[in-house]
């Protein structure tokens, strides 16, 4: 059988195309493929080179249009036995090709070629081309003559006009050969044998049918011969007179053969217009021509013409194969593919299944052609020689595609792109099912795993160490689950065989294992955030952090979402990592020799890692690269370096994998299978690089650990910040975040904006003040019975510490650089300091209350000061000591009073403290004018130290201070709640009286501060503000109020008798001004003042009591006699007014006497009840004053 | 029954969902890797001539060798192929109508996914057991 067999195959003269000495065989392609172009010669053009030199036998010829049609064999086709029977299969021509470089003696080359002809014993023209012909070959060619041709070296155009040229010559040339061959066998006739009648005995009766028959013969033969030449019609009239003679003699194989030659003439006759009367009629006689082919099969004999059949049945179907036909072909080539196994000769076989696969492939029956390309991959795999194994390689390579196994190299962009946009769609939100479906089309694995294994059988025969390595690829990484482990190892034999074999980095279009998916891209730590900068804004780092009283903003949250899903911001020169899964669900130990991002925008920097995966298991690791210039980068996958090839893995396919082992489709899922949990996909973002931006790196000076420091401990710690990038640092900004924000309480901003710009590898160390805030309650409950360090780890985990904010950026583009718009900033950068702050409970505060001490006041001539308008001072405070100045006349009470405020402090932790309470004092405050000499602003008490698991009460004295009136705007809170509407009363004043307690409270506790020291360095301020605030606020009515009575005590001296004791009074106005002296009458008056606002009237006693304590003015006892009224005395007393009452005492005694002033205020408003704190309307409010000292001189 | 059958039902996306061979001569693993050749091949005709006919039975729409495929082509577009080496035309129909049911009661199974491979065991004897019945 002939490969490529058509109809019109018996109008072709065959031209044998032999190599002559060396020839490249790239050049010999070259000028084979110079020659193909002219297989069609035209009549018209042959005319020059032809010369009639008898009269024609083709009649008929058409000269204008007719042509002869040339088929070239490179390297020729051996002598078939049925060239008699078929004169196309005769080689008819033989042109040689000479390479004149490589075959310098012509002469040689001349002999060769003539030898070469003798194998072509039926060739009637020969012709040598030497092309590339030198000079002297040249000369010494043009000499030769004969049947060498020199092409002298040109361009291909004119080499091509050249050969025309040649072939029209050599076309005529087999004119004039066939004009003679038919005028000899027409008039002498021939003998055509085919093999067929090559019986060694013929009987005498089929000697004389094979007489009879040679006429017919004949005739078909120059009905071939005038095919040949070109001349159809001529064909014809020969085919007509062969019919009829071959069916009169029972010759059904050549009558099949002239019918065949006919219906070729008819073809050529009627080239170009194809009609369904014509095509009815080629099927028609076509199917005569099958049927006798058929017919002549019964004789029984060693030949069989079965080859025939199928040839005439592969051209009919040649010649119908269309897709309108396509049932009729099908059938046509059922049929042939039924002959197959009638053939004796494999490559028979193998010719009849190329061409229905071929005839099938142009029908456009994908699945039809690829089955028979693997009938014929197999017949070349039985001849196991190398040349067979590279054809069935071939062959199947080209069935892949109709399996579904095509190596990624031989996919087209088109299909590549087209899943991409499925994937797509696959990516964003609900996942169409078809469009799963779609993706995984014609999974046959047992039919892929076949063609597959047969592909790399034939490729290791063929010994294609790439192609071996890549089916081996794609058998393992797509059906490893249909794959026993011993053939998964077997495999991974083959794939490091096949390596070996290769160069180094040798590269593949179709991975093997691992399988690599995107695990995630890690956001930018907080240290080298990117903040978008607008040239329009000073404070472009204001929007940045959260604005507004809503820790959640919508908005601001939907923005920041998007932003990490779809664009990654990457800077040039700063590496950056993306972590991906691999897995390997295979059996064997698989060595990654190098894996790492494959990014096809060709801006970055890729670095490879290593990795070895043990069987079924599954990896997740980072891989690295640095951004090198500024643009988009797209990570479509990796570059894995594994069983020695090169390979890209691109994230896509595992994802559309897993979609399709998710919807049952494919076999398995190569991550699951490996234990990995199921991951959500991961889209890959829109990935920019941006110009280098600077990068600040800080560093806590005296180590990057957490700073332990005790409840509020106040310390500096010092920062280190370095510009660890390529530009310099021209704005830089600090601001606080996180929670307790109030324990920074400085840092120095001026330093480093003293440092701008910041030049790559600069340095700036600046202070930062903190403060411990207070462990909380449940801290301080928790941390009694833990140690140390678990407070410690606790805090760290919570995240209670503050973060320093630095804001910072490098230069504003200048606009030259961008004059296209302004909004092309570079971005800044934040980097966040996390202060580490571990704060351990230290002193902890008790209770804080307000004691109040009094000392009894000496009745003197002169009242103490009462007058609270008056700045004069007590007249006791004369001493030098600090202490006393403490001691003073309370002007409301009339008394000396001593005021503390008693702190209670323990120690829970395991190290001492010791405290400092110190108070600073106020030079205007009317107690201490006495001392604007020292200077001293702050007072510091001696220090107390406390052990451990301690407690200590400091003692811190206050110097006192009361409010002038006594009315109600303290009570409003009170009235308040009686629900009496008190706050008609307040005024404007009592508001702001009211006010300035609170701000004289305020302003005490402002001035007290409790410092403490422990061990070397650790030392801070006791927060208690609000525990001294609640204490005097619970006391302030006790103590810090007016009483509404003052009572005061004073000794009365007459003028007169003053006048009269002057030298008396003199002396003692010098001993003492306030001496008594017993057995005498001594006048007094008491002094009561109304602190309020309202007229008060009340009922006055008066008291005297003795040393013991006992009343010394009534009972039966009494040593002091009296004149005037003591008791009972009704007053009424204008507001803020004083009154007296005078008395006179008579002591009998001497010694030490205390009067006692006490009233009972009828008609009491509520304000006086509130400052009673009466719980009835009833209750008489009872007011007592302070006691008064007598000292009485005098002897007993 | 027949000695070579090899059944085989293929999704409107060209995905074979369910295979069996059903024949009862001794299992070969080329012959059964040819079977599913023949048939994967057979889907070009099938798929030209399922629009020529109304008829859900296509008979026999292609052989290589002494192997045939019939073709049953469901509304759906599912294909129901049957290589077989016998000429039993009524035990094939028979046959090809109850599995055609057997399908569609699989169909109704919320749990079954169209498209998807048939992994039932139920289904499978049962389509084994028409095979022993009409083939």
């Amino acid at each position: 059988m002939e490969p490529e067999v058509s109809i019109e195959g018996s109008a072709m003269i065959q031209v044998a195309v032999v190599p002559i000495g060396t020839v490249p065989s790239n050049l010999l392609r070259d000028y084979y493929s110079m020659l193909i172009p002219l297989h069609t010669i035209p009549l018209s053009a042959i005319s020059s080179f032809y010369t009639e030199h008898q009269k024609s036998p083709f009649a008929v010829q058409p000269w204008d249009s007719g042509s002869l049609r040339f088929k070239f064999v490179l390297g020729g086709a051996p002598p078939s036995p049925w060239e008699d029977f078929q004169s196309n299969r005769k080689t008819l021509a033989v042109v040689g090709v000479v390479h004149c470089p490589s075959s310098p003696d012509l002469d040689t080359a001349v002999d060769v070629f003539s030898n070469a002809c003798k194998s072509f014993p039926s060739s009637l023209v020969d012709r040598c081309f030497a092309f590339c012909p030198n000079d002297s070959q040249l000369e010494d060619g043009s000499k030769k003559g004969g049947n060498l041709r020199l092409f002298p070296p040109a361009d291909r155009p004119t080499l091509e006009f050249h050969l025309n040229t040649m072939m029209q010559e050599i076309a005529a040339s087999l004119l004039m050969e066939f004009e003679k061959w038919v005028l000899q066998a027409e008039s002498s006739g021939t003998i055509l044998k085919t093999p067929l009648d090559s019986q060694a005995s013929l009987s005498s009766e089929e000697v004389i049918k094979a007489k009879k028959r040679r006429l017919g013969r004949a005739q078909k033969t120059i009905g071939d011969y005038c095919l040949l030449a070109g001349s159809p019609v001529d064909a014809n009239a020969h085919y007509s007179t062969a019919l009829e003679l071959s069916r009169l003699t029972g010759d059904y194989f050549w009558y099949a053969g002239a019918m065949e030659g006919s219906v070729c003439a008819l073809l050529i006759d009627r080239m170009g217009q194809k009609d369904s009367a014509l095509e009815e009629e080629v099927r028609y006689r076509y199917n005569i021509v099958i049927m006798n082919y058929k017919k002549s099969q019964d004789n029984v004999q060693r030949v069989s013409p079965l080859t025939f059949e199928l040839e005439a049945t592969l051209k009919l179907a040649r010649f119908l194969c269309r897709r309108e036909l396509a049932k009729e072909v099908v059938e046509l080539l059922t049929t042939a593919a039924d002959g197959a196994k009638s053939l004796i000769d494999a490559s028979d076989r193998l010719i009849l299944y190329i061409e229905i696969a071929r005839l099938y492939g142009s029908l456009g029956y994908h699945r039809k052609a690829a089955f028979f390309s693997r009938q014929v991959a197999q017949l070349y795999l039985q001849q196991e020689n190398r040349l067979a194994a590279i054809s069935a390689m071939q062959v199947l390579a080209m069935t892949t595609k109709a399996y579904h196994v095509q190596s990624r190299s031989s996919l087209s962009d088109h299909s590549l792109h087209r899943n991409g946009i499925v994937s797509n769609n696959a990516d964003s939100g609900k996942t169409n099912h078809q469009s799963a479906v779609s993706l995984f089309e014609s999974q046959w694995s047992t039919l892929q795993m076949v063609v597959l294994r047969e592909i790399l059988l034939s490729a290791v025969r063929a010994g294609d160490p790439l192609t071996a390595w890549s089916a081996a690829a794609r058998l393992l990484r797509s059906y490893y689950p249909l794959i026993t482990p011993a053939g998964q190892n077997g495999l991974a034999n083959a794939l490091s065989n096949s390596a070996d074999r290769l160069p180094l980095g040798t590269r593949c279009a179709d991975p093997a294992l691992p399988f690599v998916r995107l695990h995630s891209f890690p956001l930018h730590p907080t240290q080298i955030d990117i903040i978008k900068r607008s040239s329009a804004r000073e404070d472009w780092w204001a929007g940045a952090a959260p604005s507004g009283p809503f820790i959640y903003t919508p908005f601001s949250k939907g923005e920041s979402n998007n932003i990490k899903k779809h664009e990654l911001i990457w800077i040039v020169g700063e590496p950056v990592e993306v972590l991906v899964e691999l897995a390997n669900p295979c059996g064997f130990d698989l060595r990654v020799d190098s894996i790492y991002l494959s990014v096809h925008s060709g801006n970055f920097d890729a670095f490879p890692v290593s990795v070895s995966l043990l069987p079924n298991s599954s990896k997740v690791i980072t891989l690295s690269g640095i951004p090198t210039s500024v643009g988009p980068v797209s990570i479509p996958g990796c570059i894995v370096h594994c069983f020695g090839v090169i390979t890209e893995h691109l994230f896509k396919e595992v994802d559309n994998l897993l979609l399709g082992a998710s919807q049952g489709l494919v076999l398995s899922d190569p991550f699951r299978c490996c234990g990995s949990p199921k991951l959500k996909n991961v889209s890959v973002p829109n990935i920019s690089v941006v110009p280098p931006l600077p990068l600040l790196v800080s560093h806590v000076v005296g180590g990057d650990g957490a700073i332990i420091l005790y409840e509020g401990e106040i310390r500096d710690v010092w920062i280190r910040l370095a510009n660890a990038g390529t530009v310099p640092i021209e704005q830089a900004h600090i601001s606080l975040s996180g929670k307790n924000q109030d324990s920074v309480i400085s840092y120095s901003s001026e330093t480093l904006k003293s440092c701008l710009p910041l030049r790559p590898g600069a340095e700036v160390t600046f202070p930062v003040t903190l403060r411990a805030w207070q462990v909380g309650l449940v801290d301080a409950d928790a941390g009694a019975g833990k140690t140390v360090s678990g407070n410690y780890m606790r805090h760290s985990k919570d995240g209670i510490s503050p973060s320093l904010l630095f804001h910072y950026a490098g230069p504003m583009k200048t606009s030259e650089d961008t004059p296209t718009n302004g909004s092309t900033v570079p971005p800044g950068r934040r980097l966040v300091v996390p202060l580490q702050i571990c704060v351990l409970q230290g002193l902890s505060f008790v209770k804080a209350q307000l004691l109040s001490m009094e000392f009894p006041a000496h009745v003197g001539e002169s009242l103490p000061k009462l007058d609270v308008n008056n700045k004069s001072t007590g007249e006791h405070v004369d001493s030098e000591t600090k202490m006393d100045r403490l001691v003073k006349i309370d002007p409301f009470r009339g008394s000396w009073g001593l005021r503390f405020l008693e702190l209670e402090l323990s120690n829970p932790t395991d190290v001492v403290f010791e405290i400092n309470v110190s108070v600073k004092l106020e030079k205007s405050s009317n107690e201490n004018n006495h001392f604007t000499d020292q200077g001293a602003t702050e007072y510091v008490y001696p220090k107390t130290r406390i052990d451990r698991d301690c407690s200590a009460r400091v003692l811190v004295p206050l110097e006192h201070f009361k409010l002038p009136v006594l009315d109600d705007s303290f009570f409003i809170k009170d009235t308040q709640l009686d629900g009496n509407g008190g706050g008609r009363n307040a005024s404007f004043s009592e508001k702001n009286t009211k006010a300035e307690l609170n701000a004289c409270i305020k302003n005490l506790i402002s001035r007290i501060k409790v410092r403490w020291h422990s061990g070397r360095n650790s030392s801070g301020e006791l927060n208690i503000k609000e525990a001294i605030q609640a204490a005097l606020q619970t006391s302030v009515m006790d103590v810090l109020l007016p009483d509404p009575l003052t009572f005061g005590f004073r000794l009365v001296r007459d003028d007169s008798e003053s006048k009269k004791t002057e030298p008396d009074k003199e002396s003692e106005s010098a001993v003492s001004k306030g001496s008594v002296i017993a057995h005498e009458m001594t006048p007094m008056e008491v002094l009561v003042r109304n602190n309020t606002k309202d007229m008060l009237k009340m009922s006055l006693n008066i008291t005297c009591r003795d040393v013991a304590g006992e009343n010394c003015v009534d009972g039966t006892k009494a040593t002091v006699l009296w004149t005037g009224v003591l008791s009972d005395i009704a007053m009424e007393i204008p507001p803020l007014q004083q009154i007296k009452h005078s008395f006179c005492l008579h002591f009998l005694v001497p010694g030490e006497y205390t009067l006692l002033a006490a009233a009972v205020i009828d008609d009491a408003n509520d304000i006086l009840r509130a400052r009673a704190k009466t719980t009835s309307a009833a209750e008489p409010i009872f007011c007592r004053g302070p006691p008064y000292h007598v000292r009485v001189l005098g002897t007993a | 029954m027949a000695t070579t059958a090899c059944f085989i039902i293929v999704s409107r996306n060209d995905i074979p969902i369910y295979e069996a061979e059903v024949g009862v001569a001794a299992k070969r693993e080329d012959a059964a890797q040819l079977h599913q050749f023949i048939l994967h091949a057979a889907l070009d005709i099938v798929q030209d001539l399922a629009w020529t006919t109304s008829a859900m039975y296509l008979k026999s729409v292609d052989r290589f060798n002494e192997l045939v495929v019939s073709v049953y082509v469901t509304a759906g577009h599912t294909r129901l192929m049957l290589l077989h080496d016998s000429r039993n035309d009524d035990g094939i129909k028979s046959f090809f109508q109850d599995v055609h049911e057997l399908y569609i009661k699989t169909l109704l199974n919320p749990l079954y996914l169209p498209g998807s491979r048939i992994t039932s065991s139920h289904f499978d004897t049962k389509v084994r057991a028409l095979a022993r019945k009409y083939l």
